[in-house]
């Protein structure tokens, strides 16, 4: 999903022990696999901060891999602290509804959770 | 072998006044993983009543619940795996939490008048009659205990916290009341980080209607920190008229944009000049810049203000323009400032509407 205009999330919940919900001002219901989420993570360390490669290595993060405490940043995105002890990578609101796994942003079934 | 529905009945004993007079362990959540073999009972306590809670108590807390299950009939052991967590954030903010708004004054460029719009702009809402505070972001160059006339060093209020000053009825806080003012401030950005953080953590700001924040120029470190850490209703971008203050006050505007803040508008500052001989109103600076730039970012333009004999003069007499020459064009400038400041903002809840932190249940 697109977020501009001012689209925003209005709350996190969670949904059994790997999905992340995310409910958007618009009323869009989003569903995020964490694991997935956790190697999506944006941060410096995750990703080379000029050439945007992605360096974390996927299977040094494990399938168990869950979030122990989510809190906002600003008025513009999230912090994860990760049960593998990463923590560093802050997820935009952009970022977000693009890594969306809902139905409705992945039609076709592949969701990534 | 006692059932899963005994242990709990028994835990239900063990308090959790932390979480609220009427919580206990079980009712906290804090009982997991719970485990009857025969009569060996184990279970994990996950303790979410904060870092830093003295050891005495999460040990007592254990002691409770081991005790309230042997009391059990059938039971020969008890294990108890304990970890403690933060709390939970309930709903409400942990930084200024009394503080119904937080205005940025920010602009890219220095020295267009941002402490000057600051402080005047924290001035008149004071005499518009609100309460508020005057945050000064401005780690290498204070201006704040100069502009109000305010020097000595804050009051300590209990062990970590410090109260704000205090001049012409605004809370004031700056770096430069806490170290000497002569001595530069010689830091790299995660000192800057640190000191403004424990600007909006540790100074007691109390019940406020608006706390104004001075920002240094630019668009690095310490505007990450506020934006991430404070709760900013807004931002007013303060420009001159000339195109090279432009560029720059366009990148402060976009990086609000980018984080998310509102921009409340543009001010234009040294907009003309009024001679003191006539009268007469001088636009030696190319007005009309700000309103153009407003304009072009579709944001409110919020008015212009004059070049003026007495500005410098009552800023570096540590009582603003407003307060010593309220008729004055800047005066009625900055108090129409705060007035469309309020009307845009006074009527909103008492917070931008943000996420609460939330933790993961296993």
């Amino acid at each position: 999903m697109e977020v501009r205009d001012g689209l925003s999330p209005v709350g996190l919940g969670q949904d059994g022990p790997s999905v992340l919900t995310v409910d958007w001002s618009n009323g869009h219901q989003g569903r995020l696999g964490v694991r997935h989420l956790r190697l999506a993570c944006p941060c410096a360390q995750c990703v080379d901060e000029w050439t945007g490669e992605k360096t974390l290595d996927p299977d040094s993060v494990p399938d168990s891999v869950r979030p122990i405490s989510i809190d906002p940043v600003g008025l513009y995105g999230i912090q994860i602290e990760w049960s593998d002890g990463h923590s560093t990578g802050i997820y935009t609101y952009e970022t977000l509804g693009k890594l969306c796994a809902c139905p409705d942003c992945t039609p076709t079934g592949e969701t990534p959770i | 072998m006692p059932s899963t529905q005994d242990v709990y009945s028994a835990l239900k004993s063990v308090p959790m006044p932390e979480l609220g007079a009427d919580k206990d362990v079980v009712s906290a959540a804090a009982v997991r993983n719970l485990v009857i073999s025969g009569g060996a009972v184990s279970f994990d306590l996950v303790l979410a009543i904060g870092d830093g809670v003295p050891e005495e108590r999460v040990q007592e807390r254990q002691a409770a619940c081991e005790s309230a299950v042997k009391g059990l009939a059938d039971v020969t052991s008890v294990h108890v795996k304990t970890s403690v967590r933060p709390v939970p954030v309930a709903n409400q903010r942990s930084i200024m939490p009394h503080v119904k708004h937080v205005i940025a004054v920010a602009s890219g460029k220095g020295g267009v008048g941002k402490s000057t719009t600051a402080a005047n702009l924290a001035v008149a809402l004071h005499r518009q009659g609100h309460r508020v505070g005057l945050l000064d972001a401005d780690i290498y160059g204070p201006s704040v205990p100069t502009m109000f006339g305010v020097s000595g060093r804050p009051e300590p209020a209990g062990e970590k916290q410090i109260h704000p000053m205090h001049a012409h009825g605004i809370s004031l806080m700056s770096i430069g009341f806490l170290v000497d003012p002569d001595t530069p401030m010689v830091w790299r950005g995660p000192m800057v980080h640190g000191a403004l953080t424990q600007f909006m953590e540790q100074v007691v700001w109390g019940e406020l209607d608006y706390v104004v924040v001075d920002m240094p120029p630019g668009t690095g470190d310490a505007q990450l920190t506020l934006t991430q850490k404070a709760p900013l209703s807004g931002a007013v971008i303060v420009t001159t008229p000339q195109e090279v203050s432009l560029v720059d006050a366009r990148k402060g505007l976009k990086m609000f944009e980018q984080v998310k803040v509102p921009v409340l508008g543009i001010i234009e500052n040294m907009s003309y000049f009024v001679c003191n001989s006539c009268d007469a109103e001088h636009d030696i600076f190319l007005r009309g810049g700000g309103r153009r730039a407003a304009e072009e970012m579709s944001v409110p333009f919020l008015g212009e203000i004059p070049l003026q004999s007495g500005i410098a003069a009552s800023g570096d007499g540590g009582l603003p323009i407003v307060l010593s020459a309220p008729e004055s064009a800047a005066s009625k400038a900055f108090l129409e400032l705060a007035s469309t400041l309020h009307k845009r903002l006074g009527h909103a809840g008492a917070e931008p509407s943000g996420l609460q932190s939330m933790a993961w249940k296993d």
